[in-house]
């Protein structure tokens, strides 16, 4: 007889695979519910930081003008520029004499520059155009520093709205980061269901294999194994669906503040790695809840 | 071997107790028939015995073990020292003969090379070792019984439980499962046997008889 051994179901992962087998429509159920669900979580966590990649690209080269004081000698206004391009959170910091600045504004007014031609005299000030490192430090802190500096008569920023936003995309990315978790928990919820039915279906399996004294892991394992496979088949599914999605929508349209629509709605291949490792603990941690408690609540 | 003192069990929906103050001591070796009509207790009797029900009352010990103190992971390891035969066999029907016999090994962790001896030596004392790739639901009910007594036998256990082993099937083939079981005995198992049919008892030589009578041990 051992020439015509017959093939022996060995570890979890073959016993998980043969009942996968025995029950195509179960898995196709749970692969389409947990891609959908999936889907969501996706789709949020790339939008998410898609908004907040535009809004971080809004904060690129926000400029503050470090107004000098009339009496100020330019000696003090290149010595103010060296100063601040050595703080850690400025790009670049420029002495910008006011002829400079008068030219610069001439230029800006293009075919109105005649406009200037009145002019007495140059009514603009000795300045140092200061640009910031994206988020490197609320931009009021910064104005609050610099206005404390001998020889400067006033801080403006170019973008006062920018304090808001940093504000507003720090408050959206705790929000998100909450919604994010509650998502997490809907897919762990969706996963513990789906592996309940699954145990429903295989009932009469595990109540033999509980008889000839199977323990509670050596039952749970192919479930973890299944449910591992389905998610990693649904986090493909949904990627696909959200990719599609996003492609359809995307069309080139600009927003207020220079946003593209083509930018916020783009597929983000950079989470793709985090996102399949968080659906397969989405699925264990789900798994390991359902198969337990539907079967400790049978008593075999 | 197996020992009850004052053991009762009441089910919460049934206004009798399913077992009324049961004492018995079967010792190492005994072949011990469990008679009684149907409802008389016999199957909730032997259910006690495998951990699948626990006692309203009394201690019920299996092997030296206290059921009553055993903790929910220690029931797989009671059952891997038990055989059991049910009525229904209790087979899983997309699984070959062969896969269903070896599980009762694999839960125990035994691997690979000893476990495939072990299968295929407890199919050829059932007589199904020409039938070890066969699927189990294509099998008759004899044959079906014969290699769920196989999964039973496997691993050699010290005691026997059967649960009217021979109710679903034709006189023969109650004979062929007598035989096997009175086979398992001479090699050294004790065996308790639950059963309705008062022909069974003259098939067994010296066997002990023990009658249940609405959840009352009468006779023993």
């Amino acid at each position: 007889m051992a020439g015509q051994q017959p093939a022996v179901r060995r570890g979890p992962l073959a016993r998980a695979l043969g009942q996968m087998r025995q029950n195509l429509w179960l898995q196709g159920v749970a692969v389409s519910s947990l891609a959908v669900t999936l889907a969501i979580m996706f789709a949020y966590v790339n939008l998410g930081l898609n908004v907040y990649a535009a809004l971080e690209r809004l904060s690129t080269g926000a400029s503050v003008m470090v107004v000098l004081e009339e009496d100020a000698a330019p000696e003090r206004g290149a010595e103010l520029a060296r100063l601040a391009a050595a703080w850690p959170e400025v790009l670049s910091a420029r002495f910008v004499p006011k002829d400079e600045a008068l030219e610069r504004f001439r230029q800006q007014l293009g075919s109105r520059s005649g406009l200037l031609e009145g002019l007495a005299r140059n009514p603009l000030p000795d300045a140092v155009e200061v640009r910031l490192k994206p988020g490197a430090a609320p931009l009021m802190v910064l104005g609050n520093q610099l206005k404390g500096l001998a020889g400067v008569a006033e801080v403006v920023t170019s973008r006062p709205w920018l304090h808001q936003l940093e504000r507003a995309a720090d408050t959206a990315l705790e929000v998100g980061a909450v919604l994010g978790a509650l998502l997490f928990i809907g897919v762990v919820l969706v996963v513990a269901n789906t592996v309940r039915l699954a145990v429903y279906v295989r009932r009469d399996d595990l109540e033999i294999m509980a008889l000839v004294g199977a323990s509670l892991g050596y039952m749970r394992r192919p479930f973890l194994w299944e449910t591992s496979l389905q998610c990693l088949a649904a986090a493909m599914l949904a990627m696909l669906l959200v990719w599609g999605l996003l492609a359809y929508f995307s069309a080139p349209l600009t927003l207020p503040l220079g946003l593209e629509t083509s930018r916020i709605l783009a597929f983000n291949p950079v989470i793709i790695p985090p996102f399949i490792l968080a659906a397969l603990a989405a699925g264990l941690v789900g798994s390991w809840l359902g198969v337990g408690r539907a079967l400790r609540m049978k008593v075999w | 071997m197996v020992i009850l003192h004052g053991v009762s069990k009441h089910y919460p929906q049934r206004r009798r107790p399913a077992l009324d103050d049961v004492s018995l001591h079967v010792p190492p070796g005994q072949f011990l028939f469990l008679t009684g009509p149907s409802g008389a207790g016999k199957t909730t009797f032997l259910r006690l015995l495998f951990g699948a029900a626990l006692p309203s009352a009394g201690t019920i010990r299996v092997g030296g073990a206290d059921l009553g103190r055993l903790s929910p992971r220690q029931i797989p390891r009671l059952r891997r020292k038990l055989g059991v035969i049910f009525q229904d066999f209790k087979l899983m029907p997309r699984l070959s003969v062969f896969e269903n016999v070896a599980l009762a090994l694999r839960v125990a962790g035994v691997k690979s090379r000893d476990l495939v001896e072990r299968v295929e030596r407890a199919l050829r004392q059932v007589g199904l070792d020409h039938l070890a790739e066969a699927q189990a639901d294509s099998l008759s009910g004899g044959e079906q019984q014969r290699a769920a007594i196989a999964r039973a036998l496997a691993h050699q256990p010290a005691l026997i439980l059967a649960d009217e082993p021979s109710g679903n099937l034709d006189p023969r083939n109650a004979l062929e499962v007598m035989k096997l079981l009175v086979a398992a005995h001479a090699r050294g198992a004790t065996v308790i046997l639950a059963t309705h049919d008062p022909a069974l008892l003259d098939m067994v030589h010296g066997a002990r008889v023990a009658k249940l009578e609405a959840g009352r041990l009468e006779e023993s």
